[in-house]
């Protein structure tokens, strides 16, 4: 009836915002390593695709959807703070280029140990929500029962983060440590507990995300099914600012509708060249990222 | 008594070229065998003995890496005529590959910046080559070769201009966007660029005659063309090496490692940061570029799909392993590539394996990311760093 709401403008903006939250989760579980511990973690799409394999396929016989969505995060926490207590916990404090190395490492391990035990071929993951797209008027919108439930629960995430940070002790005590690590020792806060909590936090994020990404119908589960998307969450969060979890979201966002548009109107090549062109250029303009204070570095 | 030893050298250095010339007369079969051997041995034995002379070295730097050249490209030569096809395969392929990790390890070396992109300036260099020789038949290789680390060069400006302002991390990530993008740009220039399938070259690389006829006719044709191959490769591969040596010693290579280690000491004496990081990303890109470039001679052909990210990491992990920031490292990364399949297939079978299931197929991801870890964590200069510092050690312990 109304061929507003299933006109390619309004199809491409719903298209892409279902990516854009995606894109937005995966930047913020950066931006939440960032700032507490100051390494850009690039095993942030590896290490929840373990967790999410961890709960998804092993318990796939014995437990149902939410169940399992569950045990994927608490895996997740595990994962993320095992990392950092055994493997990220010997890098503060070396050369900037010591983490990321060893973040590559782990990432082309755990992509390697996951495909030695559960192949590549994708695996589907049963989940209530249908994605096939809800018609009017015989005609879809570009929105079905799957992608309003990744919305919704991106959102929830977006929120409960926020909520954590601004409004608990626990999240003042985060951003504490983050921020000034001996006072906060003064203060007594336990900074290092906080360093891991920081982890555990991100790669629950990334798990949540991951699981997203994995049920949906379409993509599946597979060691490499971070890759692709990571490289837009390090985007979004690199154009936004690795200080701004605000800056991270709304560039996920925004950058999920600039190039659903961009892959609708030109060609799917495209989509990945837009994105290196937009980052390179608001490196450019902005070095620190567009929702950062800018710091004087130079003397 | 300098003057006696260096007399006393000079008259062991000619006896022993008039040896060789005696026993290359007796060996060999025909005169022009005769001829190449005495060549390569005099030049050894005259290379090795300057290089011999004390204090030599602190006078002559330049003078000196070019005759540690002249030796070792003397010895790879010759020792490129006795190896099966197969080991020259690997050597070429090992070269090539040395020549990118030689740019990767100078501008992490160097500058203290880090390129998860490398692959795909490979891939730019291996394109270039084999999109204007498709285009140019006649243009001499040399040229190709050239144009192709022009190519390279450029992009590296291109998306160097940005890493004037970033920091590590920023970099790192920014070039990993390089890379997952680098099939998706060869997929939007199709007519140019043959897409996913890539190009074949028109002509193969084939030897010159005067190097045929050095062999008897029972030689296979593909032994011959795989040594013609490696020697290219190790010709333009010495070259670079030389090169980046000098580099690495001069003005430009102390300003970079002074912003490496201090920027604010680099910016008081003068260094311009932005040009440095440049001048560094340039270099690297256009060296990756080079062992592209190589690469699509040696196969000649070139799949784009092969410039992944996962080449990249490989790449990476080849530096830190062999030692960030040294030219012996990248010897011995370009080493390790072009034997870590034969190693690692030994290695299933010997440990009984099924080389048809997924661990196998995903060993070589899980040796090199282990490695990578563990390098980092408690060699952080890898093999070259190791063995510099136990030499070190050695010469504390006994003293001259």
């Amino acid at each position: 009836m109304d061929p507003f709401l299933t006109s390619r403008i309004v199809s491409d903006i719903l298209g892409g915002l279902t990516n854009g939250v995606i894109y937005g989760l995966v930047a913020l579980s950066l931006v939440l390593v960032w700032r507490s511990t100051g390494i850009l973690n690039f095993a942030q799409g590896a290490m929840p695709m373990i967790a999410t394999y961890l709960g998804m396929v092993v318990f796939a016989h014995r437990l149902g959807y939410w169940p399992l969505v569950i045990v994927s995060i608490v895996a997740g926490f595990a994962v993320g703070g095992v990392t950092e207590r055994v493997l990220v916990r010997h890098l503060y404090g070396k050369p900037e280029i010591n983490p990321i190395v060893v973040m590559v490492g782990f990432l082309i391990v755990l992509e390697g140990v996951a495909a030695a035990i559960w192949s590549t071929t994708p695996r589907g993951i049963p989940n209530p929500f249908s994605p096939i797209d809800w018609q009017l008027g015989g005609k879809p919108i570009a929105l079905s029962p799957f992608s309003v439930y990744e919305i919704v629960t991106a959102l929830v995430v977006m929120i409960g983060v926020a909520v954590l940070f601004r409004f608990t002790k626990l999240g003042l005590q985060l951003r504490a440590s983050a921020l000034a690590p001996e006072v906060s020792r003064l203060l007594g806060v336990r900074v290092s507990r906080m360093l891991t909590l920081g982890w555990i936090l991100s790669t629950g994020v990334g798990t949540i995300c991951t699981v997203l990404v994995a049920s949906n119908f379409f993509t599946g589960l597979t060691p490499q099914v971070m890759d692709g998307i990571f490289a837009f969450g390090f985007i979004a969060a690199a154009v936004g600012g690795l200080d701004s979890p605000v800056g991270a979201i709304v560039a996920g966002v925004s950058m999920g509708i600039v190039l659903q548009f961009v892959g609708d109107f030109v060609n799917s090549n495209a989509i990945i060249i837009t994105a290196l062109i937009i980052l390179i250029v608001s490196l450019m303009v902005r070095p620190n990222g567009l929702f950062t204070k800018s710091t004087a570095r130079r003397v | 008594m300098e003057r006696l030893v260096a007399r006393r050298r000079l008259v062991l250095a000619t006896g022993l070229i008039a040896a060789a010339v005696v026993i290359a007369l007796l060996v060999s079969s025909n005169a022009r065998h005769a001829v190449a051997l005495i060549v390569a041995i005099a030049v050894a034995i005259v290379g090795v003995t300057t290089l011999a002379i004390r204090g030599f070295r602190q006078a002559h730097p330049v003078l000196s890496r070019a005759t540690l050249t002249i030796v070792v490209l003397d010895a790879a030569l010759f020792a490129t005529y006795f190896f099966s096809s197969i080991t020259n395969f690997n050597l070429a392929i090992g070269a090539a590959m040395s020549i990118t990790l030689l740019g990767l390890s100078f501008l992490t070396g160097a500058s203290g910046q880090i390129s998860l992109g490398n692959s795909a300036f490979m891939g730019v260099g291996a394109l270039a080559v084999a999109i204007w020789a498709n285009h140019h038949t006649s243009t001499p290789m040399a040229v190709t070769l050239l144009i192709a680390v022009a190519c390279g060069t450029l992009v590296g400006l291109l998306l160097g201009l940005p890493a004037t302002r970033l920091r590590g991390p920023y970099l790192a990530g920014m070039t990993l966007a390089f890379a997952v993008a680098f099939t998706a740009i060869v997929n939007s220039f199709t007519s140019w660029t043959g897409g996913d399938a890539g190009l074949q070259l028109p002509t193969a690389v084939t030897p010159p005659h005067w190097l045929t006829s050095f062999f008897n006719a029972q030689t296979s044709i593909l032994r011959v063309n795989t040594m013609w191959l490696a020697d290219i490769t190790i010709v333009v591969t010495a070259v670079a090496f030389f090169f980046m040596a000098n580099l690495f010693a001069s003005r430009t290579g102390r300003a970079m490692r002074l912003v490496r280690d201090n920027e604010v000491a680099a910016e008081l004496v003068g260094v311009s940061l932005p040009r440095a990081r440049v001048i560094a990303f340039m270099v690297s890109s256009a060296y990756a570029a080079l062992g592209g470039a190589l690469w699509t001679l040696i196969n000649n052909s070139v799949q784009p799909p092969t410039f992944s990210l996962a080449l990249s990491i490989t790449i990476l992990s080849l530096v830190v392993i062999g030692g960030i920031g040294t030219i012996s490292g990248a010897l011995i990364g370009g080493v390790i590539y072009a034997y870590s399949n034969n190693v690692i297939s030994w290695f299933t079978q010997h440990t009984g394996i099924n080389p048809q299931s997924n661990l196998a197929s995903q060993l070589p991801g899980i040796v090199f990311g282990g490695l990578l870890i563990v390098t980092m964590l408690f060699a952080p200069m890898g093999i070259a760093g190791a063995a510099h510092r136990l030499r070190g050690r050695r010469r504390v312990h006994s003293p001259e």
